[in-house]
């Protein structure tokens, strides 16, 4: 076995126990990405390009962007409910009606 | 050094598991759901992997000595439907969120009748 | 099961299984000297017998058809699942503009966003094709190439919006091809039954080692998935973005009254 198969290896350990290991989810999205890219990379490796590809492709682009997706729409689901709720909330408008406020923190 | 694969393989397994027990979040459920599978498709492919050989196209080569192609077509269509059932977990992930208001699974109890 | 219950379980578990693998691990062969009977007749006698050069597609979609016929089923199963979790609770309350998070503004699309979304998304759709296309020959086939076509018409969405993207995605073609994809698979597999050959059976002529059109069955079948993964990825797309959207504000004039 190749010191780069070995490295490679060792690397998906990491990423792996990197996806189970973000407990927030949306720090999560990212760590899913980067393990998709380790599996490609070590797939590549072990001679199977047909793998790779198909592993680049749903595991960097489609799980991630279907992650992001039901997280953002979890988010605006709660704007739903607290709008029947307390018929306030959020942060006030300033003059120009855009709601003042700090990005949110992704990682 | 000859073992690496084979733990890897075990290891993103128990991770994972662990990580589905473990989870408080739907959602990071179904990513470490997806990790236990990518175990499954080290194991495959280190088990089909030869020593030396290149990938099993000929295109340019005669045909002759390559990786095992078997196991590797059951790992391509693993990888795509795998991530159609994790859409499908997401599906009723974001159902539970909507109707309960809440991802916890400690907070989701069946209930009692 | 409480979560402290769950995890002494597991512990145990581990107790358990963690020697039972370090004995299968002193037991099995070498890595990379693995006998490996079926893929060496595989990559010795599939070029000559099917006219392919690509082994792994030759598997796939020839030696062990039926399998693939049941990942495909798996996945319209899957498709049809979640789209009718999403879509039997939604009801029909949802217009085309973005939900709001409390707290945050929605971003502004820069101009060099929407610019590299319209250059690349259609390079990105004829990349996928040519990925379609050519399995019998080099890496590639139906399913990476479907994913890879449906993450091509989202990149309209990424640049232009919600609203022109799903002008061009209609819910109700995409159902349609994808349907029409996963048939043309079992179609395949009926077809080569009239003529009085097995389920699947690779009836049609084989072509050229090397050319574009080699390989029978295995191009329709392969363009089957392609069409078939393709929509299914776009529908579960569709659906879940979707869900972002904001109710419909009740009329004015029915608030004044």
């Amino acid at each position: 076995m190749s010191v780069l198969l070995a490295l490679l290896y060792v690397i998906v350990a990491g990423t792996g126990a990197g996806v189970v290991f973000s407990r927030e989810p949306r720090r999560q999205v990212l760590a899913i990405a980067a393990n998709g890219l380790a599996l490609t990379l070590l797939f590549t490796a072990l001679q199977a390009p047909d793998v790779a590809f198909s592993e680049l492709v749903v595991g960097t682009a489609a799980t991630p962007l279907l992650f992001v997706v039901v997280l953002a729409s979890m988010r605006t689901d709660q704007k739903k409910e607290s709008k029947h709720d307390v018929g306030g909330g959020g942060r006030p408008a300033d003059s120009k009606g855009v709601s003042r406020c700090r990005p949110a923190r992704l990682i | 050094m000859n073992w690496i694969p084979w733990l890897l393989a075990g290891w993103l397994f128990f991770v994972g598991i662990y990580g589905v027990i473990s989870s408080r979040n739907y959602v990071h459920l179904v990513g470490c759901l997806a990790v236990v599978q990518s175990s499954t498709y080290v194991l495959l492919l280190s088990v089909g992997y030869r020593q030396g050989a290149g990938p099993p196209i000929f295109f340019h080569i005669p045909p002759g000595r390559a990786v095992d192609p078997v196991v590797q077509a059951l790992v391509l269509t693993d990888i795509v439907v795998g991530a159609t059932i994790s859409a499908l977990l997401l599906a009723l992930a974001l159902q539970v969120h909507k109707v309960k208001g809440t991802l916890d699974p400690d907070q989701l109890r069946p209930l009692r009748r | 099961m409480r979560r402290y219950r769950r995890l002494a379980l597991f512990a145990i578990a581990m107790l358990g299984i963690l020697p039972c693998m370090i004995g299968l691990f002193a037991h099995m062969p070498r890595f990379g000297e693995h006998p490996l009977p079926y893929g060496d007749a595989i990559n010795l006698n599939g070029v000559r017998q099917r006219h392919v050069t690509n082994m792994v597609t030759a598997v796939n979609f020839d030696y062990r058809g039926v399998d693939t016929l049941g990942e495909e089923i798996m996945l319209i199963a899957a498709t049809v699942g979640a789209v009718m979790l999403l879509r039997g609770s939604r009801g029909e309350e949802l217009s085309a503009r973005p939900g709001r998070a409390p707290g945050r503004p929605i971003a502004w699309r820069s101009t060099g966003q929407v610019l590299i979304a319209r250059l690349m998304a259609p390079l990105i759709l004829l990349f996928g094709l040519n990925i379609i296309i050519h399995p019998q020959l080099t890496p590639g086939g139906g399913f990476q190439g479907g994913v890879i076509v449906a993450s091509a018409a989202l990149l309209i969405w990424l640049g232009d919006g919600y609203r022109p993207w799903r002008r061009l995605m209609r819910s109700r073609p995409i159902e349609v091809a994808e349907a029409i994809g996963a048939a043309i698979y079992a179609l395949c597999g009926f077809a080569p039954m009239v003529v009085g050959a097995a389920f699947l059976q690779n009836v049609l002529p084989l072509g050229k080692t090397g050319a574009l059109i080699s390989g029978g069955l295995i191009l329709l079948i392969n363009a089957g998935v392609g069409i078939a993964v393709a929509c299914g990825f776009a529908l579960l797309f569709i659906e879940f973005l979707q869900e972002t959207r904001a109710e419909e504000e009740p009329d004015p004039e029915e608030r004044e009254a």
